[in-house]
């Protein structure tokens, strides 16, 4: 009778074990809704089960607050189990939560930009991994195009938030490196009705080029508005506002504006030698079927690709333990720095112990906006 | 900074402050007369743009949903009361007025394609698919609770503010809507472009104000207004109901924000939620107006207007900091230099 | 103060359920009251500030802001012990909130909250764009607490200290309500001409209620840094500091237990909406927000001073009857000799506007005698009192009472000199006992402070003032009444409850404005018996009065005032006999 509940129990217990439990929090409301959102559409897209093995997903809400994104991380740990965390969608967020998954060594994958998130590594940085490139990546990309297009002046107008600071401290630092000059830093808020103080200030230091450093159709604004007023240097923008609402918005003051994406923005328009454009076309069919034609964002790409690495990492976990235990989350942090090769919808995965992004060159494209299209630069 | 800069940001100034003004004057008639803090007054703002941005592009806007639903709740409250009351005769209007009326609008908006029609009109439909809702909180929110302390409906509304704040992401998504120009005229100074659809913010706040100062001192409901205003117990004594005088203060200042919301849409961008924002600092020019002075109220509005546009221009990221810094002096001579009631 | 009879047992259980709550409780569940705890302590802030001090503050989250941050840059930047950085944390706080308060705290009526609006922003921005405070993006890595050689890193570990510090300011809380300076902070709201005029430092009140309201924030604050270890400034914006007030009234924003509650129910209801909305509803939108809102209003429409008035109904009450019996009797003001001049008012005018109330009214009163005022109404005799009692001062002319000039006094300073009144429109906190309301008189016969009481070290001297309180209660005649709650005795009894805390502050001269009025014959009777008796003391009393029989039986000498006007003054058959008078008071009768 004993065996038999022995028995018993562990059927039961191996039949609990066998699901993979995926723990996501993400800003679906707040401020980074806009982000926030397609990230959360995507996760409904995500496969069933992988490796053969059952995989549930909890998404949790945490509004843009980390408090609520910490509460949540503890709560997907102490509750559910989880064998990993993907999130969340703001830097400050992901931040928040490292030292949550740190000790109770669950790994997570965060879909911010933020390079602080996985640098410098440490003990605790060890279970961070993220997908989204490091802002500096993209900053790179711009100043490049600007050196390129005899851009020596520049004026920055960011988010008065992580977003806007984060794209500041690496442009600067980058752009400064390149002789570029920057002639204004200004900032405004999400829900600004007006920037022409800004504009105003910026037009004043006459720079031969502009960097609006927001996310979503509120980027939009300051490039109206220096439009209006007349201004007529180079605009560029950051990844960020890649999503079509911010076509709708900017409309044709936003045309011939150059900005940093992953490259799943442009996905039709890669060559068909680039491995990235097979992955990002994938997804784009998945979403835009659920979503709509030219409902896309590269955010919620990030979360695509936070799965993909699970996929790939899973199989070799498994190997190791069954889900639900330390062991398999150990084993699924190793598999995880250990991924190479792995073609993405924003690039390339090549982790080591020392870089738990792993992006190259292949990660980013300019991308102009053209005929109100994405067009990418060649 | 150059005269034309000077000028330019002064304008600019203007233009929100203009906005912030006629939200400034709908929380001071709310207030007034029913002593709610009407925080979700920025809401229409947002719900107003919103609504016609997507009339605009021929969707199906999702206030119309919350109509239904607010029509249906007042009917089943004031249809069981009628029932109770055995006052059956009343429940045919009750009907018609909260569930035909939505549902007639809901028909047309379905029947006609709304992005075909004219701008004036598509205006008016937004009006009616928001305005209507301001009155319908008030009588399912409000009302029930009408006699409780100033801090116990400030709460209430933070709770409507949150309600609202969720439909709206629900309604219109996280990103923005701009609406087109009710004007295409600019007029050029030196270099700078003045749009005509700035004026127009300016000019139409104007009208709005000299008009609602003909409500108050001309017609009888705004009479009947000011009358509550000043003394509730009396203005009950006198025949005008506060139940009356709450729903139509309540339309009155949901018609504001809405047309502000209109009105500013064509010049910013306008999201789910931006009206908290814009109706801080109404609040904060209704306040500088002790919440009682109209006047004092639409110039505070400005000024905050102004503040905020040179400070944006001096200190961008301080912009907030200097703003709301500077406000506590106005607020020290404004709170000197008032007269309380006692112990008010 | 009222409370259960289980009071302290209903504490000693909730002491006991969290002392092995961690223990049985699954890790979030320990999380979840982690957070609920540093809420509470915020919110208890509020509570004793708006709740009790009728002061509205949006800007709390701020203050924890403060705590939060002082330790996230000491500890990181500068190696400091977390242990250390709490008192810099809570100096910097009170450093703030005093300057803060001396600006903000002026203003009156809606101005305060606003206030509390602009520098929660600023104080958000600040922290947001200060490159050293980690700018938006936040600081990271803030080391754990450490007890001995244990850190404090899981929830179960930390519980112990949330709570453990938040039971202290509970008690701290209910200790310091409960004694004389709290008596004084439960008179901000709806009492403060009253607390002015029995010698209550109002504005030094304020200041003190705000800054340890901020106090408690901080170290919630504080405490939260070490939990998080990271801190950034969205959870100290606006939206975070009306969410605290929110709490605090959705739990019952004027009682200690309030704040709990109002903490727990908001967060456990947010977590369960988390857990259930989206199996109920799927996953496609967001109705978190939509759905926590509408039960919010569902709960403010049913529970309209929050939750815990309706669990307190349920429980029994009883009246806490304090024992001073064995206390000592204050000692008492040296009397001034009978028959000297106490109180002289030279050319008193007042002017409201073109209004003239008061018109060069000059008079005196003795110690020892009754000096009457009266005329018919709008004749100025209430605004000559507040006038003299500092009040409403007068516009020009001279008030000396006991050889000082006074008229430019505040209210506080001459209630210190020995002047005490009452109002014609009585000025009870309606909420308090009858004991309490009368302590209120007995301010000034004090002097512990707010440390003190909040450590339960003015028990001997809080005895003394309720036994002096008592004594007055009785002289009254309302020893019956002692423990009811001043708003629910009838509106003659509340005007003898006026004169009980009169003569609580031990007054020379004692300001009566219609003292009789509401009264039965046979209370009348008592009265007038009773002010006979404290003339006999040496007192010397000045009365408004509509009751000329009362009036007459009793007054020394009487004064007649008329449109601002004095228009008689001299013994009361003098005055009956005067036909102006007469004339005033009958309208000419042919």
């Amino acid at each position: 009778m004993g065996g038999l509940l022995a028995v018993l129990g562990w059927a039961l217990a191996a039949g609990v074990q066998a699901d993979i439990n995926v723990g996501v929090t993400l800003s679906a409301t707040g401020p980074a809704a806009s982000l926030g959102i397609p990230e959360k559409n995507t996760i409904a897209l995500l496969p069933a089960t992988i490796a053969g093995q059952k995989v549930n997903y909890i998404v949790l809400d945490d509004a843009s607050d980390t408090t609520t994104a910490v509460k949540n991380a503890r709560k997907l740990i102490a509750e559910d189990k989880v064998d990993v965390i993907i999130g969340s969608t703001t830097t400050p967020n992901s931040l928040a939560m490292i030292d949550v998954v740190a000790e109770a060594e669950t790994p997570m994958i965060s879909m911010a930009a933020g390079a602080k998130i996985i640098e410098p590594m440490d003990a605790k940085r060890a279970w961070v991994f993220k997908t989204p490139q490091n802002d500096a990546q993209m900053a790179t990309a711009i100043v490049e195009h600007m050196t390129n297009n005899n851009v020596r002046t520049v004026a920055y107008i960011g988010f008065a938030d992580a977003y806007g600071e984060g794209w500041w401290n690496e442009f600067s630092k980058i752009a400064e490196v390149r002789k570029i000059q920057i002639v204004a830093n200004e900032r405004f808020n999400r829900g600004d009705t007006s920037v022409t103080g800004q504009v105003l200030k910026i037009i004043a230091a006459k720079p031969d080029a502009v960097l609006i450093g927001g996310a979503g159709t509120p980027a939009a604004l300051p490039q109206k508005s220096l439009k209006e007023k007349g201004y007529k240097g180079i605009i560029y923008q950051t990844h960020g506002v890649a999503n079509a609402d911010f076509l709708r918005v900017c409309g044709k003051d936003c045309e011939g504006t150059f900005l940093p994406a992953g490259p799943v923005l442009v996905a039709a328009q890669l060559p068909d030698s680039n491995p990235i454009k097979k992955a990002a076309l994938e997804y784009l069919g998945k979403y835009e079927a659920v979503h709509g034609k030219g409902s896309v964002s590269t955010f919620g790409a990030h979360a695509w690709d936070a799965t993909k690495l699970l996929v790939s990492a899973v199989p070799e976990a498994l190997r190791k333990a069954q889900p639900g235990t330390p062991e398999f989350r150990k084993a699924l942090r190793d598999a995880l720095e250990k991924t190479r090769n792995l073609t993405a919808t924003h690039g390339v995965f090549n982790m080591s112990p020392q870089d738990h992004l792993g992006f190259d060159q292949r990660a980013r494209v300019m991308v102009r906006i053209d005929g109100g299209t994405w067009k990418l630069v060649q | 900074m150059n005269l034309q800069i000077a000028l330019l940001l002064g304008q600019d100034g203007v233009t929100s402050g203009a906005i912030y003004a006629l939200l400034a004057l709908a929380l001071v008639l709310v207030f007034a007369v029913t002593r709610v803090i009407f925080i979700p007054q920025g809401e229409f703002v947002a719900f107003g743009a919103l609504t016609l941005a997507g009339l605009q592009a021929d969707r199906l806007p999702g206030t119309i949903w919350l109509l239904l639903a607010l029509g249906t709740a007042i009917a089943l409250v004031e249809g069981g009361a009628a029932l109770r009351q055995r006052r059956y005769r009343r429940i045919p209007l009750i009907l018609l007025v909260n569930c035909a009326a939505p549902l007639l609008l809901a028909g047309a908006l379905v029947a006609v394609s709304p992005a075909g029609l004219p701008l004036p009109i598509q205006v008016l439909l937004a009006l009616m698919l928001v305005v209507p809702l301001g009155p319908m909180i008030y009588r399912l929110v409000y009302q029930p609770v009408a006699e409780v302390s100033v801090l116990a409906l400030l709460i209430v509304s933070v709770a409507v503010h949150v309600t609202l704040i969720g439909l709206g992401l629900f309604f219109f998504g996280a990103e923005g809507s701009r609406t087109p120009a009710f004007t295409e005229v600019s007029f050029e100074f030196g270099e700078a472009v003045l749009q005509g659809q700035t004026i127009l913010v300016v000019v139409a706040s104007l009208v709005l104000i000299i008009a609602l100062y003909f409500f108050f001192e001309r017609t009888l409901y705004g009479k009947a207004l000011r009358a509550t205003a000043m003394n509730r117990t009396g203005a009950r004594l006198m025949g005008i109901s506060g139940q009356l005088a709450g729903m139509l203060s309540f339309t009155l200042a949901a018609a504001i924000g809405a047309f502000s919301g209109i009105l500013i849409s064509p010049i910013t961008t306008i999201y789910y939620d931006s009206g908290f924002l814009i109706g801080l600092k109404g609040f904060v020019g209704a306040i500088i107006g002790g919440l009682a002075s109209y006047p004092v109220a639409a110039a505070g509005a400005v000024l905050v207007g102004l503040l905020e546009s040179y400070s944006s221009f001096w200190a961008s990221a301080f912009k907030e900091v200097i703003v709301f810094t500077l406000i506590l002096p106005v607020l020290l001579w404004r709170s000197l230099t008032t007269r309380h009631p006692e112990e008010g | 103060m009222r409370r259960s009879p289980y009071d302290t047992y209903l504490l000693l259980l909730f002491v006991g359920v969290l002392a092995v709550a961690p223990a049985v409780l699954p890790e979030f569940y320990v999380t979840l009251l982690n957070y609920i705890g540093l809420y509470s302590i915020v919110a208890l802030g509020l509570v004793m500030l708006t709740g009790v001090g009728g002061l509205t503050s949006f800007g709390q989250a701020a203050f924890a802001g403060l705590g939060a941050y002082t330790s996230a840059v000491l500890t990181t930047v500068y190696g400091v012990s977390p242990w250390l950085t709490l008192p810099a944390g809570l100096l910097i706080t009170s450093l703030v909130a005093v300057s803060l308060g001396l600006v903000t705290l002026r203003l009156s009526g809606h101005f305060l909250p606003l206030g509390t609006i602009a520098w929660g922003i600023s104080l958000y921005y600040l922290f947001g764009n200060i490159d050293a405070l980690g700018g938006h993006t936040g600081i990271a890595g803030i080391p754990p607490l450490q007890i001995g050689e244990v850190e404090l890193r899981s929830g179960r570990d930390f519980f112990y200290l949330i709570w453990a510090v938040l039971l202290g300011t509970v008690l701290a809380t209910r200790n310091l309500l409960d004694s004389r300076e709290g008596r004084a902070i439960r008179a901000l709201k709806g009492g403060s001409v009253m607390a002015e005029a029995m010698g209550v430092d109002t504005p030094r009140s304020k200041i003190v209620v705000f800054t340890v309201a901020a106090l408690y924030a901080g170290v919630s604050g504080w405490l939260y840094a070490h939990l998080q270890r990271f801190v950034n400034p969205t959870p100290f914006s606006l939206t975070q500091g009306i969410e605290y007030l929110f709490m605090a009234v959705v739990g019952g924003v004027s009682h200690v237990w309030g704040a709990i509650v109002g903490a727990g129910l908001i967060t456990v209801l947010k977590q369960s909406l988390q857990d259930w909305l989206p199996r109920l509803l799927g996953q496609s939108g967001n109705f978190e927000a939509i759905v926590f809102g509408l039960l919010m209003i569902l709960v403010l429409h049913r529970a309209r001073d929050g939750v815990w008035p309706m669990i307190d109904r349920l429980l029994p009450q009883r009246v806490l009857h304090g024992s001073f019996s064995g206390a000592e009797d204050l000692p008492r003001r040296p009397r001034p000799q009978a028959g000297s001049v106490l109180l002289e008012v030279h050319d008193g005018s007042k002017r409201f506007g073109g209004l003239v109330a008061n018109d060069r009214v000059s008079f005196t009163v003795r110690a020892g005698e009754v000096m009457a005022l009266i005329g018919p109404n709008g004749a100025g005799k209430s605004t000559m009192f507040n006038g003299i009692s500092g009040v409403d001062p007068l516009s020009s002319g001279t008030v000396s009472f006991r050889g000082q000039r006074v008229e430019s006094l505040p209210a506080r300073d001459i209630a210190r000199l020995g002047m005490s009144r009452t109002f014609q429109h009585v000025r009870l906190l309606p909420g308090m006992t009858v004991i309490e309301n009368v302590a209120i008189g007995a301010h000034l016969r004090g002097g512990k402070g707010f440390v003190a009481a909040a450590c339960r070290a003015d028990r001997s001297e809080e005895a003394r003032l309720l036994k002096e309180a008592a004594r007055q209660i009785e002289r009254c005649g309302l020893a019956e009444q002692m423990y009811e709650s001043a708003g629910s005795l009838p509106l003659g009894k509340q005007r003898l409850v006026e004169i009980a805390r009169a003569l609580a502050a031990d007054p020379c001269l004692l300001l009566l404005d219609e003292p009789a009025a509401g009264l039965r014959f046979l209370e009348k009777q008592a009265l007038a018996e009773l002010l006979r008796r404290l003339r006999d003391e040496g007192i010397g009393i000045l009365l408004v009065e509509h009751d000329m029989d009362f009036v007459m039986g009793l007054a020394d000498r009487v004064m007649v005032m008329e449109f601002g006007q004095k228009l008689a003054s001299g013994l009361p058959e003098e005055v009956q006999r005067n036909p102006l008078v007469v004339e005033a008071y009958l309208g000419g009768v042919e």
